[in-house]
């Protein structure tokens, strides 16, 4: 218990605190600790270590949150965002359908007023581009019809905000190696610093676990997913169209 | 009704197993300080568990069998990283990140504060101390499961626990100089 020099050794409190002493050695210890104050002193210092340590790690983060919670509310959203899409459609349905066949950036922005005025009040400043198929003329339709607006907004001074929006076949319009329009696109976001592209986390990770390689193009976002994203933007008050 | 009694006895298993998990988990991130990493050794290490059951002479001694399996896995995961050329060395390395796992605005709070103590200590008494302060093994325990002698762990946990209190003062110096006593001005 004691070294040669009369003092207690830490290695004995060590084993005193951690209760790996023998019933005899006990006693004699606990008699010692309450006639010295410096050995209480040590042993509360060690209990509070230890009790320190084991506070540290009662709860450790764990890697992700659970995966259940994480799915159940993701249906909720997509369920969510099916409501919101219902509602919203049966206004912008017909009015997206004429869209992609617009070629007048002014009767665009005609059209665009009076979607707001009818459906959501105010100016259109914000407004998502949904993206879902590969289909090379609706893909350049998208970009036309964006970027003749985004010009139209920007000669006329009014503030627009566009997010254009893939999922499925469309997010190969922001894949680096497959989209035809790679450098057009980035023209576009130096352009535009308003104009946002983003990619549907669902869709990707069904690619790469396909064994796909997704490389996506430079600035361009991730979403969890694009429903997600989608329904983000219509509580935001942001317009929908789909291409 | 041998088969039946056998497949309880499996079931048994699996439900002690899935049991220890976040004990083996707590223990897991207390050394690797990194949730991914430590979600992997435990999944590995329950794996392998159910795998060689068969070696599990004594039901009681379930848990240190476990965590003997646990500080395998994290050896094994070592060796893969081929961090170092002896493998003799892993109980004298130190930090495994270069900075504290944890945020630098957790350094503040108690708890951030600790885990980045635990983690600068050598791993050998990391390990040591872990398995003696968040699990309560007794020494021997401690002992069979890293396969080093009983007055290693003694000394490690010693150093550990010593080191532990130096970094904790250097981070929260005494604040008995800091005190001002409010008084009461008229």
């Amino acid at each position: 218990m004691k070294r040669d020099d009369g003092v207690v050794s830490d290695e004995f409190l060590n084993a005193f605190v951690d209760d790996q002493l023998e019933s005899a050695e006990k006693s004699h210890a606990f008699d010692a600790v309450g006639h010295d104050d410096t050995l209480k002193e040590r042993v509360c210092e060690l209990r509070g270590l230890k009790e320190m340590v084991k506070h540290a790690y009662a709860h450790p983060p764990t890697r992700v949150p659970a995966v259940k919670g994480r799915r159940s509310r993701a249906s909720y959203l997509q369920a969510l965002a099916a409501c919101l899409l219902l509602c919203i459609g049966g206004a912008s349905g017909w009015f997206a359908h004429v869209w992609t066949g617009m070629g007048s950036d002014r009767e665009m922005a005609r059209l665009l007023q009076s979607v707001q005025r009818n459906d959501i009040g105010g100016e259109p400043q914000k407004l998502i581009v949904h993206v879902s198929s590969s289909n090379p003329v609706r893909l350049k339709s998208a970009l036309d019809e964006t970027e003749s607006l985004l010009d139209a907004y920007r000669r006329t001074k009014r503030p627009l905000q566009v997010e254009i929006i893939a999922n499925g076949g469309g997010v190969d319009l922001l894949r680096a190696d497959v989209s035809p329009y790679a450098k057009r696109i980035g023209m576009m976001q130096e352009k535009y610093p308003n104009l946002g592209f983003i990619a549907c986390g669902q869709t990707i990770k069904k690619l790469r676990e396909k064994g796909v390689d997704v490389q996506l193009l430079p600035h361009t976002g991730v979403a969890s997913s694009a429903l997600d994203q989608i329904t983000r933007r219509l509580k935001q008050d942001w317009v929908y169209i789909k291409v | 009704m041998k088969i039946l009694s056998l497949f309880s006895r499996a079931h048994g298993f699996n439900d002690q197993l899935e049991q220890s998990r976040v004990r083996l988990y707590r223990v897991a991130y207390a050394w690797s300080h990194d949730a991914a990493l430590a979600d992997d050794l435990v999944q590995e290490t329950l794996s392998k568990a159910l795998k060689n059951h068969g070696q599990l002479r004594e039901p009681e001694m379930l848990n240190s069998w476990l965590f003997g399996i646990l500080t395998n896995c994290w050896r094994d995961h070592f060796r893969q990283q081929r961090e170092m050329e002896d493998i003799e060395e892993i109980e004298d390395f130190r930090c495994v990140h270069e900075t504290t796992p944890e945020d630098e605005h957790a350094q503040s709070q108690i708890v951030g504060r600790v885990r980045g103590a635990v983690a600068r200590l050598a791993l050998g008494q990391r390990q040591v101390l872990t398995l003696v302060d968040l699990e309560e093994f007794s020494y021997a325990e401690v002992a069979a499961i890293l396969e080093i002698p009983v007055g290693t762990v003694m000394s490690r946990l010693c150093r550990a626990r010593r080191a532990l209190k130096e970094m904790l003062q250097e981070l929260a110096p005494a604040q008995s100089a800091q005190v001002s006593h409010i008084r009461r001005v008229k």
